[in-house]
């Protein structure tokens, strides 16, 4: 078991372990301005950097498992004050990198965000598993926070629509909304926007307007650290592709990738790409030693028939990245600057708000690599400022 | 085991400019078809001709450039079968041949080729070929000389697309439903100049304006993506400041010629559309 000691957006937790320390689950291992804990028992084999699903080398911590030494993990007593800070320890995370529980502010409305991409749907097995689990989660988060009301925001023809309909009936100040949209993670202000209605202007957060985005997963996490004493080291994570069984499995946090492929029925075919967190915004990997962590989603292979290969054109103005930006961005614009280094007017059309979900060269019929080319204009960009 | 990693996203959609090229083309064969049964072999060798030339041209072109040849991305196809759609059924063949030919050259070659050129090559060649050749490109139209009936198969036509406006607009639901040309210069264009006609009491001239000429203006010149705006404001703006324009042009009674030189001059106003309707993103201030 690899556990990375960075599993959110901020600084790499300090260890509290070394080399030769016998560990249990559930058992902090990583502390700092966020917390880590082990999801398994067993002896620490190293603490060093390695591999991390963002590509880069991370502080982690090797745990060589003992079988059937699971710890049993006590429940908590619940008293309103203590949920704050349980939900705190626990260490939740979202998604996008984003604690679950980040601001003391008021908070009015919570934005739930329950939608897939096509080839993932780990929240929808968690809806459909747990749909209690997760209203209760909810509860707890919208009474630790003070919010009045909470919408859940799933995509239409969701199977999990019926279901979460049917578990919010009685509370009223829940509503679970159908949306024929995906938000990728990172959207928060257009989930924001969106569903409550709040607009949050550049340089300031969703929470600042009293509107806190979260997502299924979290709500289970909130669930299992308040009713099972359990903080973050279990993910649902879809693994999906050119692989023998796809589907959706539990599992302990800084389990290698490549085993859970191996578990799912391993590669039909040669694996060309592995890729974590969905084909349109999720990142390719290098390795398959990459351990699952608390941002993890998806796994998708692919093999060399699934790659996109096709030779680029010429941008033709069919504005379908335009239409497609949930930001608003103009993404064919940026691309032309970025790639004739025009950083300044890079700048001047807000290439910083790219939140890098691709749906723009998802859509662009000329096969452009705009991500990349916008990545490079927003080191451009940062250099041109670093200079002034 | 070495695995391959590349930027965001890691699968792409199925359209490219290839398919909405040939997916355009594929909506303009009904009307193709209609023409040659109402006009006969003339239409049949105007159409031939035209789109032959086009793609000769851009291939002799583009060899003497030594820049790659994109024939199969299907633009000069387009280019040639929505020329060949405009010419009347008389023209001499030569006239089309022409047409086609300066549309490669200038309007497309020389503005830099497929994205980057400003005005739609095809209404250039047309505009080119009635400025030149006005006795031989004039042509007389009478549309609904049997009614209702001509909606389906225009017996008063002059030009080889006033052939069906319904297989105009079949052809323009399709792109439109495919999104193969820009739905809202194309919904706004037409819609809004169908409701202010009345409006501003040229109501009896609706019947020129319910054309296949009109239609395929409208759907696929006026909304073909590469000239027309970008924004989405921008693109409404720019649908209807072109129905103001042909509203003008219609007052003096140069129906179809109006409504090409309308979207040739709205052409030009694109990036200065596009320059002024940038939009805020969410979080803009």
């Amino acid at each position: 078991m690899i556990i990375p000691l960075q599993q959110h957006d901020g600084a790499v937790c300090d260890s509290l372990v070394s080399v030769g320390d016998i560990v249990s689950v559930g058992q902090l291992i990583g502390d700092g301005e966020f917390r880590i804990h082990s999801s398994v028992s067993g002896e620490v084999t190293a603490v060093s950097e390695l591999p991390h699903p963002t590509g880069k080398d991370v502080l982690s911590v090797v745990i060589k498992t003992h079988d059937g030494e699971k710890r049993e993990i006590e429940p908590v007593e619940l008293s309103a004050g203590k949920i704050r800070r349980i939900i705190k320890e626990a260490g939740i995370v979202e998604p996008n990198g984003h604690p679950t529980l980040r601001t003391k502010g008021d908070i009015d409305t919570i934005v739930v965000n329950g939608t897939n991409t096509w080839d993932l749907s780990s929240y929808e097995a968690i809806m459909l598993d747990h749909p209690s689990k997760i209203v209760y989660g909810l509860k707890a988060l919208m009474e630790t926070v003070g919010a009045k009301k909470a919408f859940i925001i799933i995509e239409l023809g969701s199977e999990a629509l019926n279901t979460m309909r049917t578990e919010t009936i009685p509370d009223s100040n829940i509503k679970v909304i159908a949306t024929p949209g995906y938000y990728p993670p990172g959207t928060e202000n257009t989930l924001s926007k969106k569903f409550a209605k709040k607009k949050v202007p550049r340089g300031s957060t969703t929470e600042d307007r009293g509107v806190l985005v979260s997502s299924i997963a979290a709500m289970k996490a909130i669930y299992d650290a308040l009713r099972d004493g359990e903080p973050m080291i279990k993910k649902v994570v879809t693994v999906a592709g050119a692989v023998g069984s796809p589907r959706n499995v539990l599992v302990d946090i800084g389990t290698p990738i490549g085993y859970m492929i191996k578990e799912c029925g391993g590669c039909s075919g040669t694996p060309v790409k592995i890729i974590v967190n969905g084909a349109i915004s999720g990142a390719a990997q290098y390795s398959d030693e990459v351990p699952v962590i608390k941002t993890t989603t998806g796994i998708l292979v692919q093999t060399e028939r699934d790659i996109e290969r096709e030779p680029q054109a010429p941008c033709i103005n069919c504005a379908w990245c335009v239409d497609e930006c949930p930001i608003g961005l103009m993404p064919h614009l940026l691309y032309g600057y970025a790639d004739s280094a025009q950083f300044d007017k890079c700048a001047e059309l807000y290439i910083g708000d790219c939140v890098e979900c691709g749906m723009c060269a998802y859509v662009c019929p000329s096969k452009l690599p705009i991500v990349q080319i916008i990545r490079y204009g927003k080191h451009g960009v940062a250099e041109m400022e670093a200079s002034e | 085991m070495t695995y391959t990693i590349s930027p965001l996203p890691h699968v792409k959609s199925k359209e490219s400019v290839k398919s909405v090229m040939w997916g355009t083309v594929a909506a303009l064969v009904p009307i193709t078809i209609a023409a040659i049964y109402l006009f006969g072999l003339p239409a049949l060798t105007i159409v031939l001709a035209t789109v032959v030339a086009a793609v000769v041209t851009e291939i002799v072109i583009y060899k003497a450039a030594s820049q790659p040849i994109t024939i199969r991305d299907g633009n000069a196809v387009l280019i040639g079968l929505l020329l060949a759609l405009l010419m009347p059924a008389s023209v001499p063949i030569w006239v089309p041949i022409i047409g086609a030919a300066f549309a490669i050259a200038i309007p497309k070659y020389i503005f830099g080729g497929t994205g980057t050129l400003v005005f739609h090559p095809a209404l250039v060649g047309f505009a080119f070929l009635l400025a030149a050749w006005p006795t031989l490109m004039g042509t007389v139209s009478i549309p609904n000389l049997g009614g209702f009936s001509d909606l389906l198969l225009e017996t008063g036509a002059g030009r080889l697309v006033e052939a069906s406006p319904a297989l105009v607009l079949l052809g323009g639901a399709f792109v439109l439903y495919k999104k193969y040309v820009d739905r809202r210069v194309a919904l706004s264009a037409t819609i809004l100049l169908l409701l202010l006609m009345p409006i501003v009491g040229m109501g009896s001239q609706l019947p020129y304006v319910i054309t296949g000429g009109y239609f395929l203006g409208l759907i696929f010149l006026a909304a073909d993506p590469i000239t027309s705006p970008v924004t989405k404001k921008g693109r409404l703006v720019y649908g209807t400041v072109l129905v103001l324009l042909i509203l003008i042009q219609l007052h003096f009674d140069t129906y179809f010629a109006g409504m090409c030189f309308a979207v040739l001059l709205m052409n030009v106003f694109s990036p200065f559309i596009d320059r002024n309707t940038i939009p805020k993103p969410i979080g803009g201030k």
